[in-house]
């Protein structure tokens, strides 16, 4: 069946209702989950399924809502016969109509990472089990989802295990987001990018509530929309909901202008709330909506429309950066993270990802960045990498609609790039360069330009999602090719209809006062209507351009983001107290981080750096340490202390690496909160002071697998193991990876003893029971972690 | 609904493991900034069912029988304060570790506080009714996996967004579960007593001589 002529060939289709109303209604006793009925009463389902076709439903949900390997665990049916008889169950009661069964999936009731713990590969695998049994429904229905992420793994496993067409719903709060801040443009922007077959919200609330969250969703996408509401709100007491079905398909009417076209009802709702939506339906027809908003690349909460100049930030890339290749080869993430953050507080409002380095697993690393930035920054990113297996992992994983950096004119890129664009529904930069390189001319560019928008569009990617980049040449090399970069891109943008984008800081390569070059290339492109730069952020500089910009060619009406960006910041700047006479134990004892950083930095142009670091800084940490442990100062202060003694730390580190090359650690350390324990914030605590005392801290995350520490240990031939476990239930894992680490050969010396010092901390832990799992050290706190690692690393 | 308003400040110093210490004005601002924050991005949800005791679910061990014994009711609640929460305390394990650990004290004292409404309300709802404290899943012998049943038993996954994962922890971790008992005459109302604690061997309160106050 072709469902796109299935849904031309009806004004609406009508969805059914509710089937835990009638099954709660019909007074009928169940095992822990609803779905086992199919088995034990199937002629009770079949009736409800009978008495929705009957009340003119045109697609019927089967009642596998919850019919998941997780939820099922305890019932004693496996997922294929619940799913089977599910499926069976419908099709019997619609035999002889035209009625279309639809598989019904539902959230697999545990929350992915990083809310949860529950991976994105095993919400696949839960999926593809349900999708795989249900293969004799006529189409696939995801509802009542509150992930963006979960119901994308839903998606991804119905498209490459079925053939089937599908329909996704959401399930909206009254503050128009979902519990794990899914907002609707997000959801439309992505699914429609992910090639569903049509999309909308279920449940939560009634119809009359709706519009905001349907009007908003009717905006990014052209698809035809979906509402099964719930049938008001239940009462406490009866269970009763309060709309009932005339007033319920009243309050649908009014939503028809949105584009709906596919009508049910959800919790609370039963057949007569179906004969009376048809009955409205009668007289009405579909009014297909054209989205209103083009060009947006998004996270699972925040669109960013390309509606004028919007700044990528380029500094998570090692090109160049010392710092950041060693954060790569040490499995630095929270380095990575504080680039990300630090560029959207100075203006960023897309941060490009580039993790490619020689000596590390590109694509595993550019899955954990993605991953790691989606966790704590809503920025949408640019994931930016030379090889498409890079690229295909990278969209895969990513939350939301990323933009691809990028493909170019080669036959190779288009053919490799352009298909993975499509499959992810994501955007793409496309470069002005093929197998003979860069063109000296604008006509050149041009002219690929012309044949990349060609191909995607061929694949079905919009020209709105391919952004050209006419590639900027340094201009010292080459005066005359940033007039043709230019012309390019002014070409590009009038007569294909192309968004632009460009990495602005090549240009002034070679050249003194390179921000002044780069400030003003990046007006002159703007003024040809450049759409994406790719700058430094934190250059305040060059985002004030951008800022400055967008208010003079009318963009920012009003001037409303200017003012917000600079009405607070004037202020801040001068008041803040600037004590240039503290010495460094007063900062560090204070935790004042600048002043810190100020006076190490004064006091290196006459003291040698180790003299500082143990004379000063070392025991001013101490004291802190002592004060901790005193009960006179909170752990919040030692933190403040030790962040700036951080500060301090960094300017020696890159004063000392400017004049010998080799950064300063006292030894490596691996921590990690063990598998199954998602509270990390001690360990991260642990970590700060770790750093702060000069000790290189390579940080596993949490719920990390045993043998992730071992392998870590080998391959960084690091001596020092810290582990943290929070709950009573996750001791075990604790156990379990020192008895790994125990009894790894390459872990051993050759008399048999372990090379590995364990010490173990967390909340349930004591001395003893730390003893007795193997460990060799306990730890009761932060600053004794500190002290063990003197005791041992020196 | 649950609306927070207000924290108590000397709670979160507690749990900060500071009674008895002054607070400066750096760490009586960042304790200002922290309890705002948590108050806006906190959207306390709660789910309750009520049972008439006897019944066979979720009796598991010998605490919760006792916990409940003489009572003609169970209460049944799980309530968490939102995903929000534990998003801007790992941004801030990022950015600010320091505020992290502030932010997580208020969040700790926050959920507490959502309970303790949840208490009134049960208690204004079932008027006539003496209430025993809550007992969750983890206390004494009562298993913790039971977290994962009294949520499908509320439908919370689904109607508040509150799960677990595969080791019984509750995600997002602000949250909490629990049973209480509700009867017609005066109960033996059994503080929440360290003897039912399984922290009671290393907890930082009773080795201080204090306790915790649940």
């Amino acid at each position: 069946m072709d469902f796109k002529e299935f849904l031309d060939s009806k004004e609406f289709v009508l969805l059914d209702g509710a089937m835990g109303t009638l099954i709660q209604k019909s007074g009928v006793k169940y095992d822990s989950v609803p779905e086992t009925l199919n088995i034990t009463h199937p002629e009770l389902i079949e009736s409800f399924h009978k008495a929705y076709a009957e009340a003119g439903s045109d697609i019927v949900y089967a009642n596998t809502f919850g019919a998941n390997g997780y939820k099922l665990k305890e019932s004693g049916y496996s997922v294929d016969e619940i799913i089977k008889s599910g499926v069976e169950n419908a099709k019997k009661a619609v035999l002889g109509t035209d009625c279309l069964v639809a598989l019904d999936i539902g959230p697999i009731g545990q929350l992915l990472e990083p809310a949860g713990s529950l991976s994105f590969d095993s919400a696949y695998e839960y999926f593809k089990e349900q999708i795989v049994a249900g293969q004799d429904a006529d189409v696939i229905v995801f509802e009542t989802m509150t992930d963006l992420y979960e119901l994308k793994a839903a998606v991804l496993a119905a498209k490459e295990n079925s053939d089937k067409p599908i329909i996704a719903t959401m399930t909206f709060e009254r503050n128009g987001r979902t519990f794990t801040g899914v907002s609707p443009a997000a959801m439309a922007v992505t699914l429609t990018g992910l090639g569903v077959d049509a999309l909308g919200v279920n449940c939560s609330l009634g119809p009359d509530e709706l519009e905001g969250v349907v009007s908003e969703i009717s905006k990014y996408t052209d698809l035809p929309l979906v509402i099964k509401a719930n049938a008001g709100l239940p009462d406490p007491n009866s269970n009763e909901y309060d709309i009932l079905p005339d007033k319920f398909a009243d309050c649908v009417a009014d939503l028809l202008k949105y584009g709906v076209k596919i009508i049910g009802g959800c919790c609370g709702t039963t057949p007569e709330y179906i004969v009376e939506i048809k009955k409205m339906l009668a007289d009405k027809s579909y009014q297909p909506q054209k989205k209103s908003v083009d060009t947006t690349v998004c996270s699972a909460s925040t669109v960013v429309e390309i509606n004028g100049p919007r700044i990528i930030g380029e500094r998570i890339n090692p090109t160049g950066k010392k710092l950041f290749k060693q954060a790569l080869v040490d499995n630095n993430i929270d380095y990575i993270l504080t680039q990300a953050l630090s560029q959207v507080s100075g203006g960023a409002e897309i941060l490009d990802v580039n993790v490619g380095h020689p000596e590390i697993d590109e694509k595993k690393m550019m899955v954990r960045v993605l991953k790691a930035i989606q966790s704590v920054c809503d920025a949408p990113l640019q994931i930016d990498s030379t090889k498409p297996d890079v690229l295909d992992s990278g969209l895969r994983y990513y939350n939301g609609k990323p933009i691809v950096n990028s493909v170019n004119g080669e036959e190779k890129s288009l053919s490799t790039v352009l298909p993975l664009v499509k499959k992810y529904g994501a955007s793409v930069v496309g470069l002005t360069l093929d197998e003979n390189g860069i063109p000296k001319t604008a006509e050149g560019r041009f002219e690929i330009a012309k044949r990349i928008v060609s191909r995607a569009e061929k694949l079905g990617i919009d020209r709105r999602d391919v952004y050209i980049d006419c590639l900027t040449l340094t201009v010292s090399a080459e005066q005359d090719a940033c007039r043709e970069t230019l012309k390019a891109l002014h070409r590009v943008k009038t007569e294909l209809g192309c968004k632009t984008c460009l990495g602005v800081s090549n240009i002034s390569f070679g050249l003194p006062n390179r921000e002044l070059v780069n400030r003003t290339f990046l007006t002159m492109a703007l003024e040809e209507g450049l759409d994406l730069p790719i700058i430094n952020p934190n250059v305040e500089s060059m985002t004030g351009a951008v800022r400055a910009y967008r208010v003079l060619s009318g963009i920012d009406k009003n001037s409303v983001e200017f003012i917000n960006a600079y009405n607070d910041a004037a202020p801040a700047v001068t008041s803040a107290p600037k004590n240039t006479e503290v010495d460094i134990f007063t900062a560090v004892y204070n935790g004042l981080k600048s002043e810190g950083a100020a006076v190490t930095k004064r006091l290196l142009e006459t003291t040698d750096a180790m003299q500082i670091v143990n004379e000063m800084l070392i025991p001013a940490l101490d004291k802190v340490g002592d004060d901790f442990e005193k009960n006179k100062i909170f752990l919040p202060q030692l933190i403040q202390s030790a962040n700036t003694a951080q500060e301090c730390f960094e300017v020696i580190k890159n004063h000392i690496s400017k004049t010998s090359g080799s950064p300063v650690s006292k030894g490596k350390i691996i921590l990690a909160t063990v598998k199954g324990d998602i509270h990390d914030i001690g360990k991260n605590i642990v970590k700060v002071l770790l750093d702060n005392y000069g000790y290189t801290v390579v940080d596993l995350g949490r719920d990390v697998d045993p043998q992730l520490v071992v392998d870590t240990a080998i391959e960084q031939n690091i001596k020092m193991i810290g582990l943290s476990a929070l709950m009573t239930t996750t001791l075990k894992s604790m156990e379990d990876t020192i008895n790994l680490i125990r009894q790894t050969k390459e872990l051993q010396n050759p008399d048999g003893t372990s090379k590995c010092v364990v010490f173990v901390g967390g909340a349930v832990l004591t001395e003893d029971y730390a003893m007795k799992i193997g460990a060799d050290y306990y730890c009761k706190d932060a600053k004794e972690s500190v002290d063990t690692a003197k005791r041992v690393l020196g | 609904m649950i609306k927070l308003e207000k924290l108590n400040r000397n709670e979160a110093v507690r749990y900060l493991g500071g009674s008895g210490i002054a607070l400066n004005y750096r760490m009586d601002r960042l304790m200002d900034e922290c309890e705002k924050e948590i108050i806006a991005k906190s959207s306390p949800k709660y789910l309750y069912v009520e049972r008439d005791l006897p019944f066979e679910e979720l009796m598991q061990g010998e605490d919760i029988k006792n916990h409940l014994d003489g009572c003609e009711k169970a209460i049944v609640m799980c309530a968490t304060l939102g995903a929000e929460i534990d998003k801007i305390i790992r941004i801030n394990q990022i950015s600010d570790m320091a505020k992290a650990v502030v932010l997580d004290s208020f969040a700790s004292v926050a959920i507490e506080q959502v309970c303790a409404k949840f208490d009134e309300i049960i208690a204004e709802k079932y008027e006539g009714y003496f209430q025993t404290f809550r007992f969750s899943p983890g206390y004494g012998d009562y298993p913790i996996e039971l977290q994962k049943s009294v949520l499908s038993m509320l439908d919370a996954p689904r109607k508040i967004g509150l799960a677990t994962n595969e080791n019984s922890l509750l995600t997002p971790t602000k949250s909490v579960t629990a049973v209480m008992g509700l009867s017609k005459t005066p109960i033996d109302r059994k503080k929440r007593g360290c003897a039912v604690c399984n922290m009671r061997d290393r907890c930082k309160f009773r080795r201080n001589g204090e306790h915790c106050g649940f």
